[in-house]
């Protein structure tokens, strides 16, 4: 009980404290403790929670896996994928590279034009400046993932008499190394895999909007109209909506608006196309074809919604959500609320 | 008018495998043959915000650059932090970068390479990139308190202390601004919460369009000087940096997102006409169940 409850327990709440009083008293300990000292305690512990989720993710994996449970295929492609992430992070570098030295003056042109055309680099100035500064070493620009690999090209760089070496990476900086096995790993296999995860959304949006996005109520409506408008204002093709366009659908909306209160369709509609008519005209004689009302251009309609209606409801979630933090907060610190150990 | 009708409420059980086709092909043509729709690119008013704050930067001026996305937001976020390490770099301003998401670091290592070579900039003293460190708001925080605490080392494995761009920084208040590329949480608003708003350093962000709505209480507050909004502020920054850059003779191609412009907006316009079909058919076949009834 002792470990298990009271301990932790009292670790947050004395940690709880401590940082909000962190934020009112102006004693430099306490403040050093909030600023450095707390942060760096949550950097470790965020580390440590990286393996435990690694550990975790392996662990259900692997039980998937042994118990045949459905779709223990994809498992195994996760572990397999975890393995080989893990190979090329802790155990094989495949970042080398090659330093060139001791350059006479004749090579470094053809070594240049060599590297440029081997490589594929826009021009061979930048590379033959730097051969050529004196006692140059120069790191050639590619990370071979074999030692062979770069055997490989400094054959071809035998016949002009250079000194040759070998080198990798450091550990940990070779992951970032643009070429090395983890790097390859990372742009050719997780990069295409979850673009096309976050892709599939467009098709799914498509879909979900044809078969689900109705007018049932004056709500929904209100968020229909305004989603068309967002889509077509955040895009260039939203500038090229005339005035007119707008006016048109201003005229229906009031229409709809006022529709269940005439009875009588003939009014109704001889009242829309009249609206209409009446709306285009008075545009046209206002020369409203070559310089439109801002408030008739969809992409300024879309800027009005996402800095007035947009910033208003953001603004009370964001207020409501910060409420219920400081209410959680206080139930953490003073002991009311004890989730997280399970209870 | 029964025929058309029919055609419609035909429509409304329109299997979802034409719909993928249909957006899949809306999106592919414009891809593959960019001549065939060619669509202005016009900056907001958010996009030049972000664009004059940039543009206010003098030489040797320091900009901290957070990567905060990764693969699945690449083409939204990645031609922004394309474009805007065009515009620093070609104002000589320093870039320090750093990484909230562990993806990040690809993304900056993968844009620097791109970049940094056409301006001929050295790492160390024109750019170093810090890399990622997990923690969330804790990095952020770190950050803004003692740089040197959180980071011992670079990206690349270097000393900090060793590092000559880095003598004379030690947390955010040495930066003039700060700008978040951003595609969740931690982001931008951590970034606003625990270092810009405290320590009143400016800062702006590009975003993806789904995040816009959580950030703009910030930007219309001014805490966030503008902010670019997903691939449309992408290609309107892009617009705004190649419009720069020509003036001053210097020579850019257009970026990844003014390209992918017309695409996105045939898809928008797709989506639309879904919507507008869909309900459609909606409102027939209730009438239709109705009369029924």
């Amino acid at each position: 009980m002792l470990l298990k409850r009271h301990i932790p327990l009292f670790i947050v709440v004395g940690v709880g404290l401590l940082t909000l009083f962190g934020h009112f008293i102006n004693q430099k300990d306490i403040q050093n403790f909030v600023d450095n000292d707390s942060t760096q305690w949550f950097d470790i512990i965020a580390s440590f929670a990286i393996f435990l989720g690694a550990l975790n993710m392996l662990k259900l994996q692997m039980l998937k896996i042994t118990r045949k449970q459905k779709n223990w295929q994809y498992s195994l492609l996760a572990v397999i994928g975890f393995a080989f992430a893990v190979f090329a992070g802790f155990f094989f570098r495949g970042a080398n590279f090659i330093t060139l030295s001791q350059i006479s003056p004749e090579s470094v042109t053809p070594i240049a034009e060599l590297i440029t055309s081997e490589f594929d680099l826009e021009n061979s100035t930048i590379i033959e400046k730097k051969l050529s500064a004196e006692n140059a070493e120069y790191e050639v620009p590619k990370i071979f993932i074999t030692e062979s690999g770069a055997e490989e090209f400094m054959e071809k760089l035998e016949p002009y008499n250079v000194e040759m070496v070998i080198d990798a990476k450091p550990w940990g900086a070779h992951m970032q190394t643009e070429g090395s096995l983890f790097s390859w790993m990372f742009f050719n296999i997780f990069n295409p895999l979850s673009s096309s995860m976050f892709a599939l959304l467009a098709f799914f949006v498509a879909s979900a909007s044809y078969r689900a996005f109705r007018i049932r109520n004056f709500e929904a409506t209100l968020l229909l109209v305004a989603g068309i408008i967002l889509m077509l204002g955040r895009v260039p093709i939203g500038e090229l909506i005339p005035w007119w366009v707008v006016a048109i659908l201003i005229v229906f909306g009031i229409g709809a608006l006022t529709a269940p209160l005439i009875k009588d369709r003939r009014i109704l509609v001889a009242s829309i196309v009249g609206g209409i008519l009446l709306f285009l005209g008075v545009g046209v004689s206002l020369g409203w074809n070559e310089a439109p009302p801002a408030a008739l251009l969809i992409p300024v309609i879309q800027d009005w919604i996402f800095d007035y209606p947009t910033t208003a409801g953001s603004r009370a979630l964001m207020i409501g959500i910060a409420l219920g933090i400081v209410a959680t907060s206080f139930r953490i610190i003073i002991g009311i609320e004890r989730s997280f150990l399970g209870e | 008018m029964n025929l058309l009708k029919n055609i419609f409420i035909q429509l409304g059980s329109l299997d979802r495998r034409v719909i993928f086709l249909i957006v899949g092909l809306s999106v592919l043509v414009p891809l593959v043959k960019p001549d065939w729709v060619s669509l202005p690119v016009r900056p907001k008013p958010h996009s030049q915000i972000v664009f004059d704050e940039l543009n206010k930067l003098k030489q040797g001026d320091r900009v901290l650059l957070s990567f905060e996305y990764g693969p699945s937001t690449m083409p939204e976020i990645h031609p922004m932090s394309i474009a805007m390490l065009h515009h620093l770099f070609s104002k000589d301003v320093k870039i320090y970068a750093t990484a909230l998401w562990a993806d990040g670091n690809f993304m900056s290592t993968d844009a620097f390479s791109d970049i940094a070579p056409k301006y001929e900039k050295e790492y160390g003293i024109d750019y170093v990139n810090l890399g990622y460190k997990p923690g969330n708001e804790a990095v952020v925080k770190g950050i803004a308190s003692d740089i040197r605490a959180l980071y011992t080392v670079d990206l690349k494995g270097n000393p900090i202390n060793d590092i000559p761009m880095m003598q004379e920084v030690h947390n955010i208040e040495d930066f003039d601004f700060l700008f978040s590329l951003s595609a969740g949480f931690p982001g931008s608003k951590e970034w606003v919460q625990y270092a810009t708003d405290p320590k009143n350093i400016p800062m702006s962000t590009g975003c993806t369009s789904i995040q816009v709505t959580d950030i703009v209480p910030y930007v219309e507050n001014g805490q966030i000087k503008g902010i670019l909004a997903g691939m449309p502020g992408a290609a309107e920054y892009e617009k705004l940096v190649e419009t720069e850059l020509n003036s001053q003779q210097q020579e850019i191609q257009p970026g990844e997102a003014t390209r992918m412009m017309a695409a996105q907006s045939i898809a928008h316009v797709v989506i639309v006409l879904f919507i507008i079909f869909g309900n459609i058919t909606y409102y027939l076949t209730r009438k239709n169940q109705r009369k029924g009834n």
